[in-house]
């Protein structure tokens, strides 16, 4: 109905190529395996050092938020499907909105946290 | 009598919901049921109700569902702002006592917002939106029918909690330390998150079912340039919650971990840090609000320009406004909580970003009013409620901005000048705005219009009633009354003004009423609608179709070339430049997709699951939980979703409409 069955050279801007659609599908998804384990290493990882208090709470907190970062790429790779598009990458537009945003939240509440005072 | 029986009236039924109120509310649901039973076996409906209703997965029945749902929850929302109102004109009868005044405060926000708010948003996405674009069904029609189950089976949920076991009490908002167990032992905030974790898996999915729609399902030719307005306010909407709701999924998931589990996410004496639900909470609420106000704005820039009979005034700068408040939404929050004191460069941030708002909404104000110069207005119901609106939003949005003055806001902050500024903008810009979008589609919904009459007095008493309540308000705040406060001393000067306020309210609730009565009388008086475009100037694609629309909406899907597609249309047709009907040879079979009973049975078995939870009741839980995934794993199964139409069977659901040509 839109078009979506037929193989077409799908034309892309220069710059673009990282997201060149490749829709192969092997037998059995042994990538996905691996990312599913690698996620559950990553959560329960941030988990147990956070219970355990491994290191000091400021480079803990940087170590955790590394292992968030490198979760939500492992995600939106392996699951998310970042890297297929027909057509235009439109799903790069809320991906950015979404990084602001993340950023926003965590990065900024981090900070405000750091103030320890009272009403100001 | 085994030993368990005891426990289960105990925890089921514990004191405080055998109340009057409580006990009354029960009778009546339960004779309200027994009736609604009666009546389908009578009748023999239960089958027709099953097929037609409670499987389908018709983008069209699904929305008036959803209205239905939010008009119910309208009626019990209202009610528990009378109670408020009530005892406030009385402070010293003491109507309600102060415990009961916390539950009513707090069912009377949560359900306007989520149970009232959000559906009938989503009632006019699900009804206009395919309609508008040109499109047979939504992107993900299963979904949607998911989508309005889990809201219906959650809004059931939440108000179970008036009767059984206790209701929320800790206001809309849900802050700890209010929420936490050592505080508040009832099951009531139970209720609270757990119900509206259900709801906003629903809307997370809707979010992103109309955001495809949009996307990929527009008639061929409709660039975005050509899309209608209240179109580019479903996809703005839809972004919004797409982006708001995972915050407030997160800090409902921790307060309840904190309740159920003996976590302490938010509990201070444990190392838990409430602000940051206060944060989380806010960084979705803010959001929230333009998700409420959002669809309105775009019903009435529909609402104006067919009532003028005009193309809406400055359509490139409506949708850059729009998309404009769509980003600032999100930079605004913690201007809920200058007061947690952040710090003076945080506040300014904050404050400043919430002043920059009032620019895009007023040049959507603006363009509304040039949209009406020169043009030949007819003052309906719709219309009425679209010149209500002007003065009201701009009033609310004024006060504001002096909300967002950093230095004043601490004055302000929790008293009863913030309760008369949202009031103000959420009656007057979405309630209005909503029921503008219902009074303009319903003859596409039902094929008759609303009696004009009824809804002119209806309207007349329900903004007429809107000022008296509200605007005294506004003097309370400033006079010093905080709100969530069920009674105050004689001589503070705060009587008088309650009363006005009290007296307006219930002017209001008579316009409910008259509203609900013209419902009732108008599907047996009104006459039909045969053109389909029933208000004679219609402007968008869903006039093109007959009222309501075929199953499969449009017999062809039309080649869009203009913004007002339908207008130009009706001008080429009486030219005769093109043919009034489609000829029969370009009627092609139609994909239609299946009812399917999974969306009613998942909202069931999530259902048991979130009162075994409500409870902890871990085996029910669990067998709910079940229950979900068992669903989930039977669809995974099923591949057949859709049958055909065909050609044979929509020309002759055509001719009998009287749609086409030779």
């Amino acid at each position: 109905m839109h078009g979506g069955d037929e193989q077409h050279e799908t034309a892309m801007e220069p710059g673009f190529e990282f997201i060149r659609p490749r829709f192969e599908a092997p037998k059995f998804p042994m990538h996905q395996v691996w990312g599913y384990v690698a996620s559950l290493v990553l959560t329960f990882g941030a988990l147990w050092m956070t219970v355990n208090r491994i290191m000091n709470p400021s480079v803990l907190l940087g170590v955790v938020l590394a292992m968030a970062v490198a979760q939500a790429a492992l995600q939106l790779g392996v699951f998310m499907h970042v890297r297929e598009s027909r057509g235009p990458a439109w799903h790069l537009v809320p991906l950015g909105m979404a990084f602001a945003i993340g950023i926003g939240l965590v990065g900024m509440s981090v900070w405000i946290m750091m103030f320890k005072s009272g009403v100001s | 009598m085994p030993s368990f029986v005891p426990y289960l009236i105990h925890t089921l039924f514990p004191p405080w919901v055998r109340r009057p109120t409580e006990i009354g509310a029960e009778i009546m649901m339960v004779a309200g049921g027994a009736f609604i039973v009666y009546w389908l076996l009578k009748y023999k409906k239960l089958q027709w109700l099953w097929n037609e209703w409670l499987t389908t997965v018709d983008h069209k029945k699904i929305g008036i569902m959803y209205l239905v749902a939010a008009i119910i929850m309208l009626a019990r929302g209202g009610l528990d702002a009378l109670m408020l109102r009530t005892n406030l004109a009385m402070p010293t009868l003491h109507f309600i006592n102060a415990s009961e005044y916390n539950e009513v405060f707090t069912t009377h926000g949560t359900i306007m917002v989520f149970f009232m708010g959000m559906p009938l948003i989503f009632a006019l996405f699900n009804v206009v939106v395919p309609l508008q674009i040109g499109s047979r069904d939504v992107a993900f029609p299963r979904l949607n029918a998911i989508s309005f189950w889990l809201f219906a089976f959650a809004a059931a949920l939440f108000n179970l909690s008036f009767v059984v076991g206790g209701s929320p009490n800790a206001g809309w908002t849900a802050y700890p330390p209010l929420t936490e167990l050592a505080f508040n032992h009832t099951v009531g905030e139970n209720y609270y998150f757990i119900s509206l974790l259900m709801t906003g898996i629903g809307t997370t999915i809707t979010g992103i079912n109309f955001l495809v729609t949009i996307l990929r399902m527009r008639a061929p030719g409709m660039t975005f340039m050509k899309m209608p307005l209240f179109t580019w306010a479903t996809l703005n909407t839809s972004a919004l919650i797409l982006f708001a709701f995972p915050p407030f999924t997160i800090a409902l998931l921790e307060s309840l971990l904190d309740r159920v589990a003996g976590t302490s996410f938010f509990t201070l004496s444990h190392g838990g840090m409430p602000m940051m639900y206060v944060n989380l909470f806010w960084l979705f609420g803010h959001p929230e609000v333009y998700i409420l106000v959002l669809p309105a704005f775009g019903v009435f820039s529909e609402v104006v320009a067919t009532f003028s009979r005009k193309k809406l005034f400055g359509y490139p700068s409506m949708v850059l406004s729009m998309t404009a408040i769509m980003v600032l939404a999100y930079g605004t929050w913690v201007h809920h909580f200058f007061t947690m004191g952040a710090g003076p460069a945080v506040n300014v941030f904050f404050g400043l970003s919430t002043m920059l708002i009032a620019i895009p909404t007023g040049v959507k104000v603006f363009n509304w009013i040039l949209t009406m110069w020169g043009g030949r207005l007819t003052f309906t119901t719709p219309m009425l409620y679209f010149l209500a609106m002007i003065p009201t939003f701009v009033i609310g949005g004024a006060t504001g901005v002096m909300l967002g003055a950093v230095p004043a806001d601490y004055q302000f902050h929790n008293s009863y000048f913030v309760i008369a500024h949202f009031h103000q903008v959420l009656i007057g810009g979405t309630v209005f705005g909503l029921l503008a979008g219902v009074y303009y589609w319903w003859p596409k919904m039902f094929g008759y219009k609303l009696n004009d009459r009824q809804g002119k007095w209806a309207f007349w008493l329900f903004a007429g009633g809107f000022w008296p309540t509200f605007i005294p308000q506004y003097w309370l705040g400033l006079e010093g009354m905080t709100r969530r406060m069920y009674t105050y001393p004689f001589g503070l000067g705060w009587h008088t003004l309650n009363v006005i306020s009290t007296i307006g309210g219930f002017i209001m609730g008579a316009g409910f009423l008259v509203l609900a009565s013209n419902v009732l009388y108008s599907r047996r008086h009104q006459e039909r609608d045969e053109t389909g475009d029933a208000w004679g100037n219609g402007r968008t694609l869903e006039w093109s179709i007959p009222s309501p629309a075929p199953e499969y909406n449009f017999a062809v899907i039309p080649v869009v070339d203009e913004r007002d597609w339908w207008w130009a249309e009706k001008e080429r047709r009486q030219s005769g430049e093109r043919p009034a009907l489609p000829r029969p040879e370009d009627i092609r079979p139609i994909a239609i997709p299946k009812n399917t009973p999974v969306p009613i049975l998942l909202g069931a078995a999530f259902f048991l699951g979130a009162f075994g939870l409500v409870f902890t009741w871990w085996y029910i839980a669990l067998a709910g939980l079940a229950g979900v995934f068992g669903l989930l794993i039977y669809s995974w199964f099923q591949y057949d979703h859709y049958r055909i139409l065909s050609a044979g069977e929509v020309r002759e659901s055509e001719e009998l409409l009287g749609r086409l040509g030779a």
